[in-house]
């Protein structure tokens, strides 16, 4: 019986036992669903600016295959802490491309040289069933940036247990990093030179992380699923930022040595590149509570992360989701909290020898980081969704008193950050 | 909850009243709506299913299938909606050219689907065949006469037609409301939602710990389910679904793991999923000429 | 460096959850979109990169940041 005959014969069978056939189509899904989102940040101080944009996609075929594919835009401009401590007076620097000098004023944290860069990143992924309880997937990813770039692959495997409420997953991912500072990276702990002096600068270097997550998530009772990762992660190779500095500083006065520079230019103070080891190897436990409270639903978390450089991580994120008007807020609050590297130094002594690794990168130091932030979505009648996110984040760094040398117990010696984002979403079919 | 009573509780948006009967947890869900009508729509969905429950259970005294089943050779007659009832599996008994079968209940007895390794041995199957097919039934409406041995069996219906029969009664006496009736993931839909909006239902291969299920939003029409869950049986690393090709007396081969089905009415999405089913690894081709919107697994 | 948790202990977590769970036609509250573990994917990435850029711990979800030149 061929399918026309047979669907005639079934409709026909079905009319006569209920007396009534109505004709209906499952609006059922759309096979694409995008995912788009605007975000604008900004720090405070004239630091880092970033706007970006940033597309999900996902397909959908039949028997739950589905295709990702991600591609991010950003555009930074601004400037950073370059790790040398504030003086009193103005401090003047050669450019990492080592053709110009840059003035930093007195009084407050020097920041580098302004710069701009503009970032493409895109990611896709296929996820597949394979056989009734497993299900298997793999991606690649790539980077861009003028003087990064970044290539990665990544698998996963997952199983279900006990009629689907337990599913464990491994995935592991593997990246290749290509570094190429502008003006070279700087040999660790070489002296900042005169403007065209290139004597310490070494040719491109990359970068290899491997990635590992165990993952078990599982449902508890009808309105609960919780989850935990045990995540492992090894970086090698280049793991310095090229761009970062410390101060030589005077053993009592604390301030930065002072030298002269060339007549081309170049900096008044001695300052010398950051170095950190060629290897970090990180771990970290995950744990996720996901409630429900009659339409509200609270996602709760906490993740501790520890490394061989000596940092340990306590993150505790809250957000609480419930249903207003036609849509719903979400307000947002997280608190982290770290500890500095074994070889963060605020700055390092003249006289003394040097030590292996060091860095004044505020983001290998100790501090406590709060964000607060709110979001408001509202679901369309045709199943999708705008949104609007914004959030502030706070950081504020602490130096053990002992480790202050001199005038720096009386100067700000942590870039403490300030920063507010605003991230515009809409989510739609096709 | 007993078995014979009902309870109502509300989410945000809707009522929710469940219940268990034909031996699963059953759930008709109310938009917006005063807690009385909730409560009047729920009671009116279980009593329809208690009703065709008790009516053609296989294992009451007091049922039409039973008197059916001791009948020993002699005719019954029965009445207008058994009547349409067996017309039913008639037709679906030539639509699966003789795959599905109303009296293919008898091998159960070879037959226990309990995920063991049970399988039994061919002359058991072939002895209890015997007493198999809708050939071997004289059926002149309203006179039904089955073999010594046969029996009938609307396990295979039952539920969808259940499903559909609450439905028509609660829109007949509260039209237009907007309800879903789900007897154990069969279920159909009527009425209309308020502020246009559709029922999310879950399709359950993709439901897993954390994952968002797959969801479909529907505003009409009717899902059957037919899938192996956890009835199977295996034996020498071969798995035998619990679905019956009742010509042979043997599982279908390659059965799909879960079949969804949507379709006008919960009824008629039942008959192709188990149409699909029965066709094992042709599934896909059948569904697909179908014109219908399927899940397969 | 220290020691974290071991995976052992991770097995032996899901070993014992087997009273837990519902049955697949109780999920109506976890099938909800909101109630998915990775119900916003793209605001998570936006997330994770931010504070990637800005301390020295990433991840926890899944695999954290890398692939830019910002830490």
């Amino acid at each position: 019986m061929n399918g026309k005959d047979l669907a005639s014969l079934l409709a026909t069978a079905t009319c006569a036992l209920l007396g009534t056939s109505s004709p209906a189509r499952a609006e059922g899904e759309k096979p694409w669903s995008l995912d788009t989102a605007l975000l604008l940040y900004k720090e405070s101080d004239s630091r880092v600016q970033d706007v970006s944009a940033a597309i999900g996609a996902t397909r959908r075929f039949a028997d739950d295959r589905v295709l990702g594919l991600n591609l991010t835009a950003d555009t930074l401009t601004g400037a950073s802490p370059s790790g040398a401590i504030a003086l009193d007076r103005p401090q003047t620097f050669t450019s990492p491309s080592g053709k110009a000098t840059y003035t930093t004023v007195g009084g407050r944290i020097p920041l580098d040289d302004t710069f701009k860069d503009t970032r493409f990143a895109g990611s896709a992924s296929w996820t597949q069933p394979m056989g009734r309880l497993y299900t298997v997937s793999g991606g690649l990813s790539a980077s861009y940036e003028y003087d990064y770039r970044h290539f990665g692959a990544n698998a996963s495997l997952s199983r279900d247990f006990d009629r689907r409420n337990r599913t464990v997953s491994l995935s592991a991912a593997w990246s290749k990093d290509d570094i190429d500072p502008v003006g070279g990276p700087p040999l660790p702990l070489s002296q900042m030179l005169d403007v065209g002096a290139t004597g310490n600068k070494a040719g491109s270097k990359s970068k290899d992380v491997l990635d590992a997550v165990l993952s078990v998530a599982q449902v508890v009772g009808h309105d609960t699923v919780v989850r935990f990762n045990y995540a492992y992660s090894r970086s090698s190779g280049y793991l310095n930022d090229p761009y970062k500095i410390l101060s030589v500083v005077d053993p009592v006065t604390g301030d930065t040595s002072t030298r002269t520079p060339a007549a081309t230019g170049g900096p008044d103070g001695v300052y010398v590149f950051e170095s950190r080891p060629d290897s970090r190897t990180k771990q970290s436990f995950y744990g996720e509570v996901k409630h429900d409270f009659d339409g509200r639903v609270l996602t709760a978390s906490y993740r501790y992360m520890s490394d061989d450089w000596g940092i340990g991580s306590h993150t505790v994120d809250a957000r609480f989701r419930w249903p207003l008007g036609g849509g719903y807020v979400e307000p947002h609050a997280r608190w982290y909290t770290q500890t500095a590297a074994d070889f963060y130094r605020v700055s390092l002594v003249r006289g003394q020898a040097l030590p292996q690794y060091a860095s004044a990168d505020f983001r290998l130091g100790e501090f406590d980081a709060v964000t607060l932030g709110l979001k408001y979505g509202h679901p369309l009648a045709s199943g999708n969704e705008w949104s609007v996110r914004l959030e502030g984040y706070q950081q504020t760094g602490s130096v053990p008193s002992g480790q202050l040398i001199g005038n720096q117990a009386r100067r700000d010696v942590t870039p403490d950050l300030t920063a507010v984002f605003l991230q515009f979403g809409y989510r739609f079919g096709l | 909850m007993t078995a014979s009573s009902t309870s109502l509780r509300r989410t945000d948006d809707h009522w929710v009243g469940g219940f268990t009967a034909m031996a699963c947890p059953c759930e008709v869900l109310v938009d917006d709506c005063t807690e009385a009508e909730a409560a009047a729509i729920v009671q009116l969905a279980s009593q329809e299913a208690w009703r065709v429950e008790r009516k053609f259970s296989r294992y009451r005294h007091d049922s039409v299938v039973h008197e059916i089943n001791a009948s020993d050779g002699r005719g019954i007659d029965v009445d207008e909606e058994t009547a349409r009832l067996l017309d039913f599996g008639a037709q679906l008994t030539r639509a699966s050219e003789g795959a599905f079968d109303l009296t293919s209940g008898v091998l159960r007895k070879a037959w226990t689907f309990d995920g063991g390794n049970a399988v039994p041995a061919p002359e058991t199957v072939t002895a209890l065949l015997a007493h198999v097919g809708w050939h071997r039934v004289r059926w002149e409406r309203p006179r039904l006469t089955l073999e010594p041995g046969m029996q009938i069996d609307f396990g295979g219906i039952g539920k969808e037609y259940a499903v559909d029969r609450a439905l028509q009664l609660v829109a007949q006496s509260h039209p237009g409301v907007g309800v879903v009736v789900n007897f154990g993931g069969d279920l159909a839909i009527g009425g209309h939602r308020r502020a246009d909006r559709a029922w999310r239902v879950g399709i359950e291969s993709a439901s897993a710990a954390g994952r968002a299920a797959r969801t479909v939003a529907l505003d009409a029409g009717a899902l059957a389910t037919s899938g192996d869950s956890r009835r199977f049986v295996v034996k020498d690393g071969t798995r035998y679904s619990h679905i019956l090709d009742a010509r042979t007396g043997w599982p279908v081969k390659d059965a799909p793991r879960s079949v969804t089905v949507h379709a006008g009415t919960c009824t008629e999405a039942g008959t192709w999923s188990t149409l699909a089913s029965l066709k094992g690894a042709q599934a896909r081709q059948l569904l697909e000429g179908s014109g219908k919107t399927f899940w397969l697994q | 460096m220290k020691k974290l948790i071991p995976v052992s202990a991770l097995l032996l977590l899901m070993g014992g959850c087997a009273h837990l769970g519902v049955e697949p036609w109780q999920r109506d509250v976890l099938a909800r979109p909101d109630m998915a573990l990775d119900a916003n994917p793209l605001d998570a990435a936006i997330d994770d990169h931010i504070y990637f850029s800005k301390e020295a711990s990433s991840g926890g979800r899944g695999f954290g940041g890398g692939g830019c030149g910002c830490n």
